[in-house]
């Protein structure tokens, strides 16, 4: 894009170190837990065993005469309202199926009862102390047993809203129809069908989830959360616990991973009514196997992909059918149905006849939610796979396939107004495309020509090749919101504070270059302070990869705003008219030479002259939602004898617009395909015939050690993206969408076996092999 | 009981209840550079040196640290000047969430203690205990490398 | 979490002293030495005999071959001089494959043999080695490693001070396979070997599975195939493949017993073919 090559930018594009570095690599108390407030009782969860039954009698009255215990909490003395842990936008698109204690379960690991205590200790021992009588329903342990005639309900309160029919355990359903497909499959030259699984699969953030509570000297609720959505934790708990809104604090500090697994009202609820009950701090902090099995999941799927196209390879028709298990409550139910086929059926734009359909089912498994990719992943594995096998079916070289198919510059796809998130979507042309390029530089790189079907063997080793292509989105159209506030210090320095949610992103950065590359200042000048519900104003949160894209573009106008307050008053200092001064390099500058320094013109207004507070507050909703694009590659090592597979080299290239700074956009790629690999080829969360979750641990839920070495070469290949923030638009989710796909189509390539179900254990790789035989 | 050891340097004196893990005394005393992610001896998140060896200090009750050295994150540097590992983190871009960073810092120092010139390899070994969900190992490997060849030019 | 039910720490200097302390606390006292095994002392236990003061580290080596003490962490062992020319190297090489380095700082190899974790890799590589353990219960005695499983749960109060090795044979070699999932993992499957040959002429064999996922033992029908054949390609196929029949696997959340059974042919047959080319390698 010629564009982008003839901008200069000073501080956009540049390789900053980020701005909380420094205190992250030093061990300084940054995270929730790092900040003790003396005096706060010890919260601890009792989880239910059993994975669908009736609460009949809760009797804690043991507990209560414990020395040291300040509270207990059950569905007997908790608020009755039903909300959504959800972590989206008000009206939240999921059902309000869940309480804070009801009195039936409905999964193992589901809440029972909450005990607050002077010591973790004392509250491990309480809840000994509790004792529960169920009545043990007949659990739903899987999509088919859900939705079979006669199955239990799960969801049968009268009270729960929202869901699509609960008596028939369905949480969500979709169904929609562009054209006529059997028209589209009729008319195809060749179909291609294929069915693939993925299974539940969990985030693992190596800091779990943990909130602490306390009432401030004005008996205001404060709140210190691991969250990605303070904002949406502080309606909703006002909502849940039945107190003004006003009288909830919520800041969220540093963040030790989030993945999407921290965008939940989780814990929340409970420090802030123990806290309320009892006047005194709380902490609550998820051991690891309750960060496994009591927090959320990746969707579980199954997705039916049928793909018709002319002898050229054009497609024709495209349906896609998806079966999505929710686990017991339905947060992020719809939303990550829809997405399965809203950030996936667009990028073939050709078909004129595309049927995307599908719902998303409660079982008695533990609850999915938001998790990076929010179901496109499941989604190209399913798509890419399909194009693969549709390229074999014609004979034509894979890249070449999707050459022929994917969308370009100025296209659209009539899937953009038909499926948003969970509601109609917002009509869109692509605005900045660089995927043919994509293809291209990644085909190169990995040596496509040189090393498609040669299966080159070393020893039992074979080697094979794969590739896929991906979009997302930036942030939801029409519906998030961000905002930015500025102002600025007479030194010459910027307060920035901003809603949007630093969960390891490193957005307070970007944000801060953004705004730099605007106010022409350095980092060291730009003070960041972000996600404090009382002092930042509004931002929906981080997810649906919006940060850099809308909450940029609001810092970017907030900035644009403060640098016209800027330059009206050096106009005056300088007598020259305003638009003809340059503001850069911390001073504004006369065409005759003259300078004033940013410090000098912050001084005259806040002292000396017609004194105002240099300040802006700007707001942003995006009307569309760019795709950033992604063009996966990789080459893998099949061991024939043993089924292990290894990734020789992963080659990533990626368009994300302009890359605000490309040090964190490679590493939000490189972090976002190595969690992919892991779920390609390692990651199960095993459940029992019971429900339970058998591998709540690292020990046993394997994810990517650095031994597990795989070299992931990132490409950043630039467009500018005319709506996003000096062209930027979004890369922190796509890249975790590549692996399934790329490593099923490597796979295919060496031993000419298709993988349908992940993950490619080795296990599974040597029945595939034998089967072939 | 009491537990006596030197921590970054200093003679330090702890009580201790006989059952305690070293992490959960330096949480205790304010050493929260030092990192809860398992509590198993999975995740390394809690590394620290314990007679300049790198550690899971979950699972070394604190009854052993008695006697020994201790050296958290937070000694690591010298006042304000940072540790050439902790440089080479912050320029080539390793650290995102920064909850595993002190726990792989420690790891890292303790492998070039002990081989200055390690191979890609011998790095991955060094930090193959240390868990990181954010980064792909892909820029933490790469400022190991670099942090080795800081450490390996003549002063300047 | 630590250990709440752990009401005292005690720091014995020696090792009688040790054997005392836990005497009298009997079942309700436990040694510790690397404490990687914290997490399993039962709740009934509640004093603590930490062994890092009895001086038990260690490596020498001597005519009667190669003592390790118990209380060596395993990255000691690893590290050892004496360890890396013994048998090619064969316990570091194993080593490398074990847990992390973090762990290894604090595991000790008599640790490691009383835990006998199924999928231990450290007891199958040793049992090839016809290692001995020397146990003191106020008196030493020294048993075959392979003697301690058994007993292991009625050891009582008697403590593992030592590992002894063999001195190595003149024209043997030993080799280590280890399956996991991922390069940080446990073993779904492993094989130790040692085989001396002569001439292209084996004269002793040992084979040890282990991960199975039950505890390490060796493989007699797969040792009597090899021992007194031809070293050679053909023998060890065949001796894989009597593995493969004869070695008893098991189902587990890590494998099935399926996958177990090929893995063993391709583990022995691998092992033993390492084996092979360093004996080549070795009279060259």
């Amino acid at each position: 894009m010629a564009e982008a090559k003839e901008r200069t930018f000073s501080i956009v594009g540049k390789r900053e170190r980020k701005v909380d570095g420094v205190a992250l690599v030093t061990g300084r108390p940054k995270f929730v837990a790092d900040v003790p407030i003396p005096g706060s009782l010890h919260v601890k969860v009792l989880h239910s065993p059993h994975a669908h039954a009736r609460i009949v009698s809760i009797d804690a009255s043991k507990v209560e005469t414990l020395p040291g215990v300040a509270c207990v909490l059950t569905h007997e003395n908790t608020p009755v309202t039903r909300y959504t842990t959800a972590g989206q936008g008000y009206p939240e698109p999921s059902p309000y199926d869940t309480r804070m204690f009801d009195a039936k379960v409905r999964f193992v690991g589901d809440r029972v009862a909450a005990v607050a205590a002077e010591s973790e200790a004392i509250a491990r021992e309480a809840l000994r102390l509790i004792e529960v009588r169920y009545e043990v329903l007949p659990p739903v342990l899987s999509l088919d047993e859900a939705l079979a005639p006669g199955a239990p309900v799960i969801h049968d309160e009268e009270d729960s809203t929202g869901a699509y029919d609960p008596s028939k355990n369905i949480a969500a359903d979709i169904d929609i129809d562009v054209g006529n497909v059997k028209k589209g499959f009729a008319a195809s030259d060749i179909v291609v069908e294929t069915t693939t699984e993925t299974p539940y699969a969990q985030h693992a953030p190596i800091e779990p989830h943990v909130v602490q509570s306390y009432l401030d000297p004005d008996r205001r609720l404060v709140l210190v959360s691991s969250t990605q959505v303070p904002f949406h934790v502080r309606r909703i708990v006002a909502r849940v616990l039945g107190i003004p809104l006003s009288r909830i604090r919520v800041i969220k500090p540093r963040v030790g991973g989030g993945f999407g697994v921290k965008q939940e009202i989780l814990l929340e609820d409970l420090v802030a009514l123990v806290t309320l009950r009892t006047g005194r701090p709380a902490l609550l902090e998820y051991a690891r196997d309750e960060e496994f099995v009591a927090s959320r999941t990746r969707h579980p799927m199954r997705i039916r992909v049928k793909l018709g196209a002319k002898k050229d390879g054009i497609l024709r028709a495209a349906e896609m059918e998806v079966l999505s298990n929710t686990g017991a409550y339905g947060s992020h139910a719809l939303t990550v149905l829809s997405n399965v086929g809203s950030k996936t059926l667009p990028l073939y734009n050709k078909a004129p006849d595309v049927h995307f359909f599908g719902r998303a089912v409660y079982t008695n498994l533990p609850v999915a939610g938001a998790y990076r990719g929010y179901g496109a992943t499941q989604g190209y594995f399913a798509l890419e796979t399909a194009m693969d096998e549709l390229a074999e079916r014609l004979g034509i070289d894979p890249v070449e396939l999707r050459r022929r198919n994917h969308i370009r510059l100025g296209e659209t796809s009539p899937i953009f107004q038909k499926l948003g998130e969970g509601r109609e979507g917002v009509p869109q042309t692509v605005k900045s495309c660089e995927l043919a390029r994509l293809i291209e530089v990644g085909a190169e790189r990995i040596g496509w020509a040189e090393k498609r079907g040669k299966r080159r063997r070393d020893g039992a080793w074979v080697h094979g090749i794969g590739m896929s292509i991906h979009m997302q989105g930036s942030g939801i159209p029409a519906i998030d919101m961000a905002a930015a506030t500025i102002k600025m210090n007479e030194d010459g320095s910027f307060n920035l504070l901003v809603g949007a949610t630093d969960i390891g992103t490193g957005s307070d950065t970007i944000l801060a270059q953004v705004a730099g590359e605007v106010l022409g200042v350095p980092l060291s000048k730009l003070l960041v302070l972000s996600s404090d519900t009382d002092v930042t104003p509004f931002d929906t949160g981080a997810y649906a990869s919006s940060t850099t894209y809308v909450s940029g573009k609001a810092v970017e106008k907030a900035a644009l705003e403060v640098r016209g307050q800027i330059l009206s008053v050096a106009a005056g200092m300088l007598g020259a008219p305003e638009a003809s001064l340059v503001l850069a390099n911390e001073a504004v500058r006369a065409p005759n030479g003259k300078t004033v320094s940013l410090s000098q013109v912050c001084e005259r207004a806040m002292y000396q002259e017609g004194q105002f507070q240099i300040g802006a507050t700007a707001s942003f909703v995006p009307e569309e939602s760019p795709p950033p694009f992604f063009a996966s590659f990789a080459e893998v090592a099949l061991d024939t004898e043993t089924g292990q597979v290894r990734i020789v080299r992963y080659v990533a290239a990626v368009d994300c617009g302009v890359a605000i700074n490309p040090t964190l956009a490679e590493g939000q790629m490189e972090g976002a395909i190595a969690n992919g690999i892991g779920y390609a080829l390692y990651e199960e969360m095993q459940i029992s015939s019971r429900g339970r979750v058998r591998n709540p641990s690292f020990f046993d839920y394997k994810i990517l050690g650095a031994r597990d070495a795989v070299p992931i070469e990132v490409i950043l290949v630039p467009s500018y993206e005319p709506t996003g923030p000096h062209g930027a638009k979004s890369v922190a989710e796509i890249g975790i969408n590549g692996p399934l796909p790329t490593i099923a189509n490597a796979i295919h390539d060496a031993v000419g076996i298709r993988l349908k179900r992940s993950p490619f254990t080795p296990q599974r790789v040597l029945a595939g092999l034998r089967e072939r035989r | 009981m009491k537990i006596d050891l030197t921590l970054n340097g200093e003679k330090r004196s702890f009580e201790a209840a006989p059952g305690d893990t070293l992490l959960e005394v330096l949480r205790r005393e304010r050493f929260v550079g030092v990192k809860k992610g398992c509590g198993e001896g999975d995740c390394g998140a809690c590394a620290v040196l314990l007679d300049g060896h790198a550690v899971n200090s979950c699972l070394v009750l604190a009854g052993k640290a008695d006697g020994r050295e201790v050296v958290t994150i937070e000694g690591l540097a010298d006042g304000e000047r940072l540790h050439p590992i902790q440089e080479a983190f912050l320029d080539l871009g390793a650290i995102q969430c920064g909850y595993c960073t002190p726990g792989m810092v420690i790891a890292a120092a303790d492998l070039l203690a002990h081989h200055p010139d390690p191979s890609e390899e011998e790095i991955r070994e060094g930090i193959s205990g240390n868990l990181c969900r954010c980064t792909g190992y892909v820029k933490q490997v790469e400022a190991v490398q670099d942090a080795a060849r800081r450490m390996r030019r003549p002063h300047g | 979490m630590g250990l709440l039910h752990i009401e005292e720490y005690l720091r014995p200097a020696s090792l009688e002293e040790a054997f005392r302390l836990k005497r009298a606390g009997g079942e309700r006292a436990a040694y510790v030495g690397g404490g990687v095994s914290l997490v399993l002392f039962a709740p009934e236990v509640k004093t603590l005999v930490d062994l890092s003061r009895v001086p038990l580290d260690g490596i020498h080596s001597d005519k009667g071959g190669v003592r390790i003490g118990a209380s060596a962490p395993m990255r000691e062992v690893l590290d050892s001089p004496i360890l890396q020319t013994y048998l090619g190297g064969i316990v570091p090489r194993m080593l490398r494959e074990v847990a992390s380095p973090l762990l290894r700082n604090v595991a000790t190899v008599g640790g490691t043999l009383v835990a006998a974790n199924p999928w231990s890799d450290v007891i199958p590589v040793l049992l090839s080695l016809d290692a001995e353990v020397t146990l003191f219960d106020g008196k030493s005695r020294t048993i075959p490693l392979a003697n301690l499983f058994p007993v292991r749960h009625h050891l009582g109060d008697a403590l593992l001070t030592e590992v002894r090795l063999p001195p190595a044979p003149a024209h043997g070699a030993a080799s280590f396979v280890k399956f996991g999932r991922t390069r940080f993992d446990v073993a779904m499957l492993n094989v130790a070997c040692a085989v001396t040959a002569e001439k292209g002429r084996c004269s002793k064999a040992r084979v040890v599975v282990g991960g199975r996922p039950d505890l390490a033992a060796r493989a007699p029908k797969v040792e009597e195939v090899l021992v007194g054949a031809e070293f050679s390609p053909k023998t060890i196929a065949a001796a894989a493949d009597v593995a493969a029949k004869t070695v008893e696997v098991r189902e587990d959340r890590r494998a099935s017993a399926e996958y177990r059974k090929e893995l063993v042919e391709v583990g022995v047959r691998r092992a033993l073919t390492e084996a092979r080319a360093r004996l080549a390698e070795g009279s060259r």
